[in-house]
This record gives C-alpha cells, sequence and structure tokens, in this order.
C-alpha cells in the first residue's frame, strides 16, 4: 500500500555555464535538500542572502525517518516562516506510556505548563516536513535557486572558496562559492571530498521501522512496551503520524537475519500480534519496512575554512532521543545568521568558529542522552540488562526509579560554556530567567504588548516577537524606555543592523507581573537576544554602552554608533 | 538525589559489572549490596529493601539476551 501523499517530481535544469562553469559566482551553496539544507537556505533568504540549493533527488524524501519535531524545532520554524504548514498537518502530543511485559510501568509528561505557545511534540512525516520547508522555499524562490537531480560528486577547497563538481542528467558542471553548507546527510559526499569522518559509537542493536495504514482513534502518545507479550524479549516502540499512518519500530534478537527479518512475511505477524495486544481491531495495511541500527557520531569541527556542515553530515544521533532532525534544524538556525552577518561585512569569520564551538558542544550532549536511551531500549552488555530487567520489574511499586526508564525529551540546549555568551559581559546578580546562552523561556505577553513579528497586532506570546533581528527585550515596570536605550534602534539601523528594541512588563495584568517575576525583572532588567533566541546578555541595569560592547563581540566589523562609542 | 544523578550512578553501576565481566558482576553486585547495608544502617529500612527487592521477581527469560 503507498503512503497518503504523492510526491511531484522535479526535473533537472543546467545554469548558463562558461567553459563548463556555472556563469555565476554564488556566495553560498548549500548541498542537500533535507530539513536542514532547507532551513538553512530559508534562514539565509530571511537574512538576505541568496543561496543555491543542489539535490541529488528529484523529489523530497520517500519512506519512513523523522517523525517527531520539537517545540524549539517548531519555534524556529516560525521564525523561518513554516510554522502554519506544521500546525496544520502535524499532531500534537504531550507524554506517553511504558509497559514492563503486561504492566504499566511509567506514564510521562514532556514539560508543558500553562505558559506555552506550541506543543511540546509534534508527529508528521518527514516528507511532510520536506514538503512544507519546499513550499516555503518557493515563496523565496528570488533568493533560493533550488537544482533538482544535481549531485555534488567532489568539492575542491580554496583559499577563498571552494569549486564543486556537479553531475545531472543534462551532463556535467563546475560551480564556484564563496561558502559551502554541507547538509547532504549521513553519507556526505562533502565529508569525503575533505577526507573527514564522524568518530563515536555504533550500537549493535538493530530495530525494524514499519508505517502501517491503520484508522483509528487512539490519542497520540508515545508507546513504549519491554518483553511484551506480543514479542518476549524486544522492545517496541508506537508512534501516530497524520493521515491514519502508525510508526511501529521493534528490536530484533541478536540472532536474527537482518535480510530475512524485513522480509514482509516475518514482519506481518509481529506486527499483528502487537497491534492485537493494544486492542487495535481495524483492517491494516504495510506502507514501509525498513532496518535501522543507532550510531552516536560527530565531526570534531564543523567549519574547515570555507566549508560549514550541518545535520547529519556533521552528526549521526540515535533515533531514540528523536534528535536527529531537531539538532540538525538547530544547527541551520545557529548557522544562518551568523553566515549573514558574515556576508554582510558586519562579523569577521571568527563568528563562525562559534558555529562550530556552539553546535559541536550540543552535538555531544544530544549525542549523551540519545546513547542513554539507546542503552535502555537495546542494553549493550548483560550489566545493562540486568539492570534494566531491575528497574521494569521494581517501576510497578516503586516509583522512585521510574525516572530511569524514561526516555529524555528533547530540550533546548544552552549555549552556556559558549565564548559568545562569555564576552558579553552580564550582570551576575539574577536569580531567575534565562541565563545567557539559553533560549528564551516562553510566557503570555498580557497587555499592553508590542506586536507580533510581521503584523501590527499585539504579540501573545514572548517567541512571537523575536525574528531576523537582534531584539533587546527592555522590562520597564512603568512601560518607559530610558532615552539612553531608546536611540539605539536608528544607531542600529544606520549601521544596516537589523534590530528591535520591545518594551515589556508594563502592564498591571497578572500575565505582566508573571512575566516579571519569569524573568528576575520585578525591578526592571534587559535581556538582549540574538537572531536565533539565544540570550547574548542580560543587565539589571542598561545603558546603551553596555549594549554596544556586548555586540561589538559578536559584530566585531562595524563601528557601533550607540553610546559612548 | 534528582533523576539526572540517579541516572548517572546506574550508568556508572551497570559500566562497573560490564568492565568484571558477567561471571564476576555478582560478587561485585553482592559487595556493593554489603556496603550500601552498613551506610544505610537502619536495620527495618534495610529488611523492607531486601524483601522488596525479592518481591515478584520475573521468571528468568526476562534476562535473556535479546
Ligand atoms: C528511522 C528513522 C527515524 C528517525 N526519527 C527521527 C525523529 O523522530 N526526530 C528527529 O528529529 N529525527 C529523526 N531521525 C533523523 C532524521 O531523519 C535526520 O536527522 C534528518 O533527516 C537529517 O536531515 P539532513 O537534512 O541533515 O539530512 P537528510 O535528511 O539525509 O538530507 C540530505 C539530503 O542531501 C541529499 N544529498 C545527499 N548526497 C548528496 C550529494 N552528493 N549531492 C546533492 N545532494 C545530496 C539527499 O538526497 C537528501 O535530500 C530519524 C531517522 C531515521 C532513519
Amino acid at each position: 500500500m503507498p503512503y497518503p501523499f504523492v510526491p511531484e517530481r522535479f526535473s533537472a535544469g543546467l545554469p548558463p555555464l562558461r567553459d563548463g562553469v556555472d556563469r555565476v559566482r554564488h556566495r553560498v551553496a548549500i548541498v542537500g535538500a533535507g530539513p536542514v539544507g532547507y532551513c538553512v537556505a530559508i534562514g539565509l533568504a530571511v537574512h538576505g542572502i541568496s543561496s543555491v540549493l543542489i539535490e541529488a533527488d528529484d523529489s523530497v524524501c520517500a519512506g519512513s525517518r523523522a517523525i517527531c519535531i520539537s517545540r524549539r524545532s517548531l519555534e524556529i520554524l516560525d521564525r523561518l516562516g513554516a510554522l502554519p504548514g506544521f500546525l496544520a498537518t502535524g499532531l500534537p502530543w504531550t507524554g506517553g506510556r511504558s509497559f514492563y511485559r503486561d504492566r504499566e510501568v511509567l506514564r510521562f509528561a514532556m514539560p508543558n505548563d500553562a505558559n506555552q505557545r506550541l506543543p511540546p511534540m509534534l508527529n508528521l512525516a518527514q516528507y511532510h516536513i520536506e514538503q512544507i520547508l519546499l513550499d516555503r522555499v518557493r515563496e523565496l524562490a528570488d533568493r533560493i535557486d533550488l537544482r533538482w537531480q544535481t549531485r555534488l560528486t567532489a568539492l575542491e577547497p580554496r583559499a577563498d572558496g571552494v569549486r564543486a563538481r556537479l553531475a545531472t542528467p543534462l551532463g556535467d558542471y563546475a560551480l564556484e562559492a564563496d561558502w559551502v553548507v554541507a547538509a547532504d546527510g549521513g553519507r556526505s559526499t562533502v565529508r569525503e571530498s575533505l577526507g573527514l569522518a564522524l568518530a563515536g559509537t555504533s550500537y549493535e542493536g538493530r530495530y525494524v521501522i514499519v508505517d502501517v495504514a491503520m484508522p483509528s482513534d487512539r490519542p497520540t502518545e508515545r508507546l513504549a512496551f519491554f518483553d511484551p507479550p506480543c514479542n518476549p524479549g524486544s522492545t517496541v516502540l508506537v508512534h501516530k503520524q497524520p493521515q491514519d499512518v502508525w510508526r511501529i519500530d521493534y528490536q530484533l534478537r541478536r540472532d536474527e537475519d537482518a535480510e530475512a527479518a524485513v522480509r514482509p512475511e516475518n514482519v506481518l505477524p509481529r506486527v499483528e500480534s502487537l497491534l492485537a495486544m493494544i486492542g487495535e481491531t481495524a483492517d491494516w495495511a504495510p506502507i514501509w519496512i525498513s532496518l535501522y541500527r543507532a550510531n552516536a557520531l560527530t565531526l570534531e569541527r564543523y567549519r574547515h575554512g570555507r566549508v560549514l556542515f550541518a545535520g547529519d553530515a556533521a552528526h549521526l544521533v540515535p533515533i531514540f532521543g528523536v534528535r536527529g532532525a531537531n539538532s540538525g534544524i538547530d544547527d541551520a538556525d545557529n548557522l544562518a545568521w551568523k553566515l549573514a552577518a558574515v556576508l554582510h561585512g558586519h562579523a569577521s569569520e571568527r563568528l563562525l568558529d562559534t558555529y562550530s564551538e556552539e553546535r559541536v558542544a550540543a552535538a555531544k550532549e544530544n549525542l549523551g542522552y540519545g546513547a542513554k536511551s539507546t542503552e535502555f531500549m537495546a542494553p549493550p552488555s548483560f550489566a545493562f540488562e540486568w539492570m534494566r530487567t531491575a528497574v521494569l520489574g521494581l517501576a510497578v511499586r516503586h516509583e522512585s526509579v521510574r525516572s530511569l526508564i524514561n526516555p529524555p525529551q528533547t530540550s533546548p540546549i544552552a549555549y552556556t560554556d559558549s565564548s559568545l555568551s562569555r564576552a558579553a559581559e552580564s550582570s551576575p546578580e539574577f536569580e531567575t530567567g534565562p541565563a545567557p546562552g539559553s533560549v528564551l523561556v516562553e510566557a503570555p505577553l498580557g497587555t499592553p504588548a508590542p506586536a507580533a513579528r510581521g503584523t501590527e497586532a499585539p504579540a501573545a506570546y514572548l517567541t512571537q516577537v523575536l525574528g531576523d533581528h537582534f531584539t533587546l527585550l527592555h522590562f520597564a515596570p512603568d512601560g518607559v524606555l530610558p532615552a539612553d536605550l531608546a536611540g539605539i534602534e536608528a544607531g542600529m539601523r544606520a549601521c544596516g543592523i537589523r534590530w528591535r528594541t520591545v518594551v515589556l512588563g508594563a502592564g498591571t495584568d497578572e500575565a505582566a507581573a508573571a512575566l516579571r517575576a519569569l524573568y528576575g525583572a520585578k525591578h526592571g532588567a534587559s535581556y538582549l537576544v540574538r537572531p536565533d533566541g539565544h540570550v547574548l546578555a542580560r543587565w539589571r541595569r542598561c545603558a546603551a554602552d553596555d549594549v554596544r560592547r556586548a555586540l561589538a563581540g559578536v559584530l566585531d566589523r562595524v563601528a557601533l554608533r550607540i553610546g559612548d562609542g | 538525589m534528582n533523576a539526572d544523578e540517579l541516572d548517572a550512578l546506574y550508568t556508572a553501576l551497570c559500566r562497573a559489572m560490564t568492565s568484571v565481566g558477567e561471571a564476576q558482576a555478582p560478587i561485585l553486585l553482592a559487595r556493593f549490596a554489603l556496603l550500601a547495608i552498613v551506610e544505610i544502617a537502619d536495620a527495618d529500612r534495610l529488611r523492607q529493601l531486601i524483601a522488596a527487592a525479592a518481591e515478584d521477581l520475573p521468571d528468568a527469560s526476562g534476562r535473556g539476551h535479546t
């Protein structure tokens, strides 16, 4: 049975050539139109930078891959202008249940308080993810030159850029660019061309990934079954996707032959017995079967001269923490504004080293969580297996051990040790609120509220005031922006820097008071936020000169005409 | 103890057992239990814990390698 989604096919094209070389030298070439390549291209376009996006295939991806998109990713996608499509298609969910044999041993809920605008997790198929991003790319067609059926075969790095060799059904050509973003996935040709290799751990445990079509009213939640009666000794995961597609992942026994294991005659009975166990009686049909093996691998650095790695090309995270696509979207978000700042002449190339620094640190954190989930799903030694048996058995009666079953859910990563956060001199005396390096904590704004991004209407939630700019959040209980700070916006614009100053926390309603409390800003405070939503610096009391100095550490190529500078 | 600390200790114990090997791991666990007993030092509580550990033991199939 086919998926309830028919991908559009696109043909190859050739640009005008001179001696077999694209006549246009591009500022940025992005290799790979997967979730990450799309997000880089859109992010750059939003920041005013054009790019060429090169994709080997003739359509969005096929088959079952990423299905869980995190709240942090949705915040990023919102800034990229793609959120409505995600919310219209995806299924939001907030928690799940785990079972050991025939008993429920855990009910978990992901962080989700009344302050949230977006669900903690949204399920949709990767072809949906890519299609929604592709729709956005087409809206930005004047800034994104997408070339289908164009495969990069080799990359030659040069001091001031790169030369790429491309193959298409219409013939081969070369393309020159100042910068390359390698978003060409786990088997990255760019990585290979530079002689680089991922390092880390590859796990033994193998999983069968099955998508089935099945009508069911069952809620969207994550179900995990350890040693279930329907498949003794195995671990089985169940996820709901839109349009009555269900994803079932189950672990193979060590002695099972991988090739035989993915044959329908071996897969279908296991799926049937699982569905019978959970009480699903409707007719179902298989759509997709594949084999998966977990890897926890990364490059040591994501910047190699003029080549920047992002997404699976840079790191492979086990699927069980659902951090693969999600961490790649975060890579794209971190990279886009920095590369744009360098290309606009606002920052030196050094800023791109902080992309590598921050995202390699994030990958290590993601890999740690991914490894934990994987070790629980498929114990790598007798010891992990004994201990897991102990946890699952005890969990029925002993709540205190249940946290060990809970898969660590993907949560926003803080760039705490980043040189950018350290260089910006924040005041240390905050009791609460996001510290430098962290992402903003979501909260409703109450009234009066500043306008939401791209509209005249007041924003309902804090993250809606962020956009393709640095943002100064000034908490002023009296609603007054000091004259000194009021001049910043014009000063920044005069230097060509996109900027927004937002006054918050002036209302007398409960939401405004709660917002001040959440940000440790009862008596006023200012937060300087990067275009990717991470806090750069914060002050109890801030003068324009503090802002200038904090920003000068990031945008080191502009003479900022604000404060005393 | 918070969830992260519990998790880190769980992993540390798994690694210690893995490094001594399957034959010696039960001895390691026995020694660890003894050290925990003298450290906890609350006889009533310890009797309860020993009983809880023995309760509802899954049958041996739950220990088979998958
Ligand atoms: C079974 C499974 C389940 C998963 N579940 C989740 C989940 O729930 N949540 C999550 O966040 N992640 C999940 N992931 C991971 C997620 O799918 C990947 O992390 C994500 O697709 C990475 O995106 P990417 O854009 O970096 O790479 P890819 O999606 O691999 O895209 C790379 C693109 O580059 C193109 N390309 C490759 N080589 C070339 C070349 N030489 N020239 C031109 N183009 C090229 C490819 O055609 C492709 O379009 C899962 C993965 C698997 C396998």
